[in-house]
């Protein structure tokens, strides 16, 4: 899990860096915002000059299943107090819930080892991004190279990953074909939240 | 406009993280709106992916994204790895534009 999120890391500020973003910015994302999927997506809209509140709404339905993995783990923080499960809470990622689930769930009971896991996380993410941002500098004419092609291989790549059942792979094709259209008809910006709203409702009707 | 973005959307992805820590919310969501929630993230990256690869420049490509998004498919569904996945892409396109 290091290992992945110190290449997804790097990845990151390579693209973010070759799409023209500010060094500070892109630090500033990782060390704000401090979710992988989110921060991609973020450099993608911000390429097509999106408006910001199109980038905050992309990213708020992105992150809306936190909702899921924060509630499911409420019950092991009910001992905190309220300051330090508000603090914990910005820790949160899929990472440190699919670890914190499993360990929870084979009897762990303390929460620091969770915490160190989860800072240990946002720490090497931070530090990745930075040395990403340093490699993406030194590559100079990112077209002749593919790298453009980076950041839309690590979406396909994290959609591959996150298939789980066969409606996810109706709500993938789903989300790229009402995303493709409405970007062909002239709606690439908003194409994405539309498509990405619209596919899911696909998967509601799913037998258990 | 970009620091708008980034302020604004580490705001809300700090409300979503923290919400359930900090009020009580009912114990069980309905069942159909956590598959609508469980399926948001494939859908919103999926919906990046589909003008990235089928109009990257705002018309139908003929370039070699569609070709190469395929091959990202199979690495990564084959080897379950993102990092062999990119760069088997970005190796794709850069051969692909070279021959063209």
């Amino acid at each position: 899990m290091f290992g992945t999120t110190l290449v997804t890391g790097a990845t990151f500020g390579v693209v973010a860096r070759q799409a023209g973003l500010e060094p500070i910015e892109i630090a500033a994302m990782s060390i704000i915002v401090f979710a992988g999927a989110s921060e991609f997506a973020m450099v993608q809209l911000f390429a097509a000059s999106a408006a910001f509140p199109v980038v905050v709404a992309t990213v708020f339905f992105l992150n809306l299943r936190h909702v899921l993995m924060a509630t499911s783990l409420r019950p092991q923080f009910a001992r905190l107090s309220r300051a330090r499960r508000l603090a914990a809470a910005f820790f949160l990622t899929d990472e440190s819930f699919a670890m914190a689930t499993g360990y929870f769930r084979r009897g762990g009971r303390s929460l620091a080892y969770y915490v160190t896991f989860a800072v240990s996380l946002y720490i090497l993410w931070d530090a990745s991004t930075i040395a990403g941002i340093a490699i993406g500098s030194a590559i100079g004419e990112p077209r002749r190279f593919g790298i453009d092609f980076a950041i839309t291989a690590t979406f396909v790549g994290i959609v591959v990953l996150a298939i789980r059942r066969a409606t996810d792979v109706a709500v993938a094709l789903a989300a790229v074909a009402i995303a493709g259209a409405l970007a062909l008809a002239g709606a690439s910006t908003v194409a994405v939240i539309l498509a990405g709203a619209v596919a899911p409702l696909l998967a509601v009707g799913r037998p258990r | 406009m970009i620091w708008a973005a980034i302020i604004g959307s580490g705001l809300v992805t700090y409300m979503v993280r923290a919400l359930p820590f900090a009020v009580t919310l009912p114990v069980r969501l309905p069942a159909p709106a956590s598959r609508y929630l469980e399926a948001l993230p494939v859908a919103i990256i999926a919906a990046l992916v589909g003008p990235a690869v089928l109009a990257p420049g705002g018309t139908l490509t003929h370039g070699p994204e569609p070709l190469a998004a395929l091959l990202v498919i199979g690495l990564v569904a084959w080897r379950r790895s993102l990092l062999i996945g990119v760069i088997g892409g970005v190796a794709a396109v850069a051969f692909l534009r070279a021959i063209s």
